[in-house]
């Protein structure tokens, strides 16, 4: 069974990670999405050259790749600029990822494909967005999340916030609302017919992600101080330390979760002062004292916590439908039943790189499954699609573009 | 103009940030959302902070443009109500956990339904049946080892990312099914189908990249954009406020300009200067955690401002690192947009982040409506209901 977006096909004029992101997602649901490499592509600036590489090509490339056809062309070039045209005329959707002006200067400015194609869905992905004083400012990933307040939120309780020391997260995040705002336009233009231009920044997306914490602040005036695992907003959230040194994380987020909770711990044979009063305890009548008296509630679980070893913990809170987890690291995860079985961690073949690693995709369709593939290579898939280009051709008794130029 | 979802129509049963930030996109861009919610109302009302006893800022920042009402699962003629609102409507979107069964897809005979169901992690495996929760899902997709120190107490990611990562998953796989749905599959007449999304699968595949890099490196120190064995990162100190830094491409002259302009003098007799001229990525670099110092000691003399211009000049990259202060005081989020005012229902301006997508012909409109009052469009939607029936 096809995915939900097949038959649409996708101009992909994207690079780094926050287009090929976007693109990449719109594969996976389905779509035919042919991403564009100048011929005189170095491959070792492929995904920016971000180490590590394997047979010589960045990981960032490899990843950010997958569920696409690779097509060469140099848009430089009359004659491959006149292929762009007519591919565009067979596509939905066209995505980009550049400064404002630059799409212009390639003869791909929204002006200049809406009059090959009116109907695409022509999407522009920046940076800091297209207008104010840092538009023509290059965008990463590292910069939305030091702007956006991203890293200030984390950190070990009572220290200075620290730094997610995974770079990337922004760039997906925009990634995915640029293949929403894609998903969208596409929806709109059934109901009115039309294409039209759209556009997506890492600024006001970084910052969407961030929708809760920037809400807090706007309405409090008050920064978040970095307390550990502990949440911010509810209480008791956060990991404790179990018999033999093992963490364990609890989330109590409802009134109704939290007389689960104070049940199981009063049933467990774990002893501490006010550790069967939990759910009677004035102290502790709502999530909002228990977030302003957190220290003082941790501190008492914590003395139950350290009796037990984590599995009866997890055994009595899961039973109880209290939400708990522990840290997992990667080796076990990609042998871990929850994460293969759902195909959220996956191995996939690949050109040229052998097997590797990867997540899947992120949601399962009962009808129309999603599927995913390796990276292509660079203008892998160029013959097949110039084929293409030309049945179609012959097919509607068009003449060859002109060449030469 | 109408926003790009115009004319669908959205049922949410969910609670807390993923559930809702996933329907609250649906409203923002134009569909017509009603949001059932339990007596005791969406726990999220009840978080903190709140500076007058209401609903709490994120409650009210992920609920806009819905239309709210309350049902109770112990009553028949309720869960009859929910039922004949799903019949209605395009989209569902749920929290599995706590749902009542008569509720869940398979109960339903909605074949032309995009039924949304949202949970902690994923439909199959020996966790399907475990309730959701933003630490639990970032513990166990490792997202966790980005922060803190190995051995010592766990760190989460201060903000709800795996809700969220969830929730932008769910608009898209959304959004994708309705695309489908029009598509007449002999096999699916009406069209709709279940979709199933969770805060561990998202978070794990937000880290694709790092699983790419554990795969088979040629060369391993590390993952250049991630690492376990690095200290954490509190950005570079300069004298007053800390900022990013790299060398990016100062090499040669450049590089010995910027040593004398910070007056870094001392570093060129440093055993590692070779290194400190050559490791360009700033945190991310290779031997970021040996050279820091260096660079902390040459910039403890000026003011962030100061670094990040002399270092821009040179071509590096040195950027502020901004509380959620100093980005709500940005003139550059001021100009996108970023920070909207919601007219709340007592006639007060909340400021909350606006919607990230920009549409030329079918525009989000710019008039937000406040969060709903537990129960507050109760008999306006029942009304609506006995209409259509």
């Amino acid at each position: 069974m096809p995915g939900p977006l097949d038959g649409v096909r996708v101009f992909d004029l994207t690079l780094w990670m926050v287009g090929p992101w976007a693109s990449t997602q719109l594969g996976a649901l389905g779509a035919d999405v042919i991403h564009i490499e100048q011929p005189s592509v170095d491959p070792r600036t492929l995904g920016a050259g971000v180490p590590p590489t394997i047979n010589g090509t960045s990981i960032g490339y490899m990843t950010w790749n997958q569920n696409k056809r690779g097509l060469f062309l140099d848009l430089k070039s009359p004659a491959d600029r006149q292929t762009a045209y007519e591919l565009l005329q067979t596509c939905d959707v066209f995505l980009i990822n550049m400064r404002p002006g630059a799409a212009d200067r390639m003869g791909v400015g929204y002006e200049q494909v809406k009059a090959v194609n009116p109907d695409i869905i022509y999407t522009a992905i920046t940076g800091w967005g297209e207008i104010g004083p840092m538009r023509d400012k290059p965008g990463a990933d590292v910069q939305a999340q030091y702007f956006t307040g991203f890293w200030s939120v984390s950190g070990a309780e009572g220290g200075r916030p620290e730094v997610y020391r995974h770079l990337s997260q922004i760039d997906a995040t925009t990634g995915n609302v640029a293949a929403q705002a894609v998903l969208m336009g596409l929806l709109a233009r059934k109901r009115t017919g039309n294409g039209q231009r759209i556009h997506v920044g890492m600024l006001r997306a970084g910052m969407a992600l961030q929708s809760g914490r920037i809400a807090e602040y706007l309405h409090t005036g008050q920064l978040h101080q970095p307390q550990g695992s502990a949440a911010f907003a509810t209480a008791p959230d956060q990991a404790f330390q179990c018999q033999w040194g093992d963490w364990i994380g609890v989330a109590v987020t409802s009134d109704d979760e939290w007389q689960r909770f104070a049940e199981a711990m009063r049933a467990s044979e774990a002893k501490a002062d006010g550790i069967d009063e939990l759910a009677t305890d004035r102290r502790w009548n709502s999530n909002r004292e228990r977030v302003a008296r957190r220290s003082e509630l941790a501190a008492l679980l914590q003395t139950a916590f350290i009796q037990r070893p984590r599995q009866y913990w997890m055994l009595r809170l899961s039973e109880a439908g209290v939400p708990c987890g522990y840290p997992i690291s990667f080796e076990t995860l990609q042998h871990h039943a929850q994460a293969i079985e759902n195909q959220y961690l996956r191995e996939v073949e690949t050109s040229d790189w052998g097997p590797v690693w990867t997540g899947g995709a992120p949601w399962e369709f009962s009808h129309t499954p999603a599927r995913w593939f390796g990276a292509c290579l660079p203008g892998e898939h160029t013959g097949e699609i110039l084929d293409e280009l030309s049945t179609r051709r012959a097919a509607a008794d068009m003449p060859s573009p002109v060449t030469g130029d | 103009m109408p926003g790009p979802l115009e004319g669908y129509r959205v049922v949410e049963i969910a609670e807390g940030v993923a559930g809702p930030y996933t329907a609250m996109s649906l409203a923002d861009a134009g569909a017509d959302v009603v949001k059932i919610e339990p007596p005791s109302g969406d726990r999220s009302r009840g978080w903190a902070p709140s500076t007058n006893g209401g609903d709490a800022p994120l409650f009210q920042a992920l609920n806009r443009n819905k239309r709210g009402i309350v049902l109770d699962w112990s009553s028949e003629a309720d869960l009859e109500t929910a039922r004949r609102l799903l019949s209605q409507a395009d989209v569902a979107v749920v929290d599995k956990f706590g749902l009542p069964a008569e509720l869940r897809w398979e109960a339903l005979d909605e074949p032309g339904l995009t039924y949304c169901a949202i949970s902690g992690f994923g439909p199959k495996g020996p966790w399907a049946d475990r309730p959701a929760s933003e630490l639990a899902a970032q513990m166990a997709s490792e997202a966790t080892s980005s922060l803190g120190r190995i051995g010592e107490a766990p760190v989460r990611h201060g903000s709800d990312i795996g809700s969220v990562f969830a929730a932008n998953h769910a608009i898209q796989a959304i959004c994708a099914a309705l695309y489908a749905r029009d598509d007449r599959d002999p096999a699916n007449p009406a069209g709709g189908q279940r979709i199933e999304v969770s805060l561990f699968g998202s978070l794990i595949a937000m880290r694709s990249t790092l699983w790419v890099a554990l795969s088979n490196p040629d060369e391993w120190w590390g993952f250049h954009l991630d690492s376990y064995v690095k200290p954490p990162d509190h950005g570079y100190q300069c004298r007053e406020l800390p900022i990013y830094f790299s060398l990016a491409r100062i090499r040669g002259d450049a590089f010995e300009s910027l040593i004398d302009e910070l007056g870094m003098d001392w570093a060129r007799e440093h055993a590692d200067y070779e290194k400190l001229r050559t490791d360009g990525a700033g945190s991310a670099g290779r031997y970021a955690a040996e050279l820091k110092p260096l660079w902390e000691r040459g910039f403890a003399r000026f003011d962030a401002e100061q670094v990040i211009e002399i270092v821009q000049r040179h071509g590096g990259w040195a950027f502020p690192m901004h509380d959620y202060e100093r980005l709500s005081r940005d003139p550059q989020v001021a100009a996108v947009g970023a920070i909207i005012d919601v007219a709340q229902a007592d006639g007060s301006l909340m400021q909350q982040v606006a919607p990230p997508w920009d549409f030329e012909e079918t525009p989000v409109s710019t008039t937000m409506r406040p969060a709903p009052d537990l129960g507050q469009h109760q008999n306006e939607v029942i009304a609506e209901l006995a209409a259509r029936t």
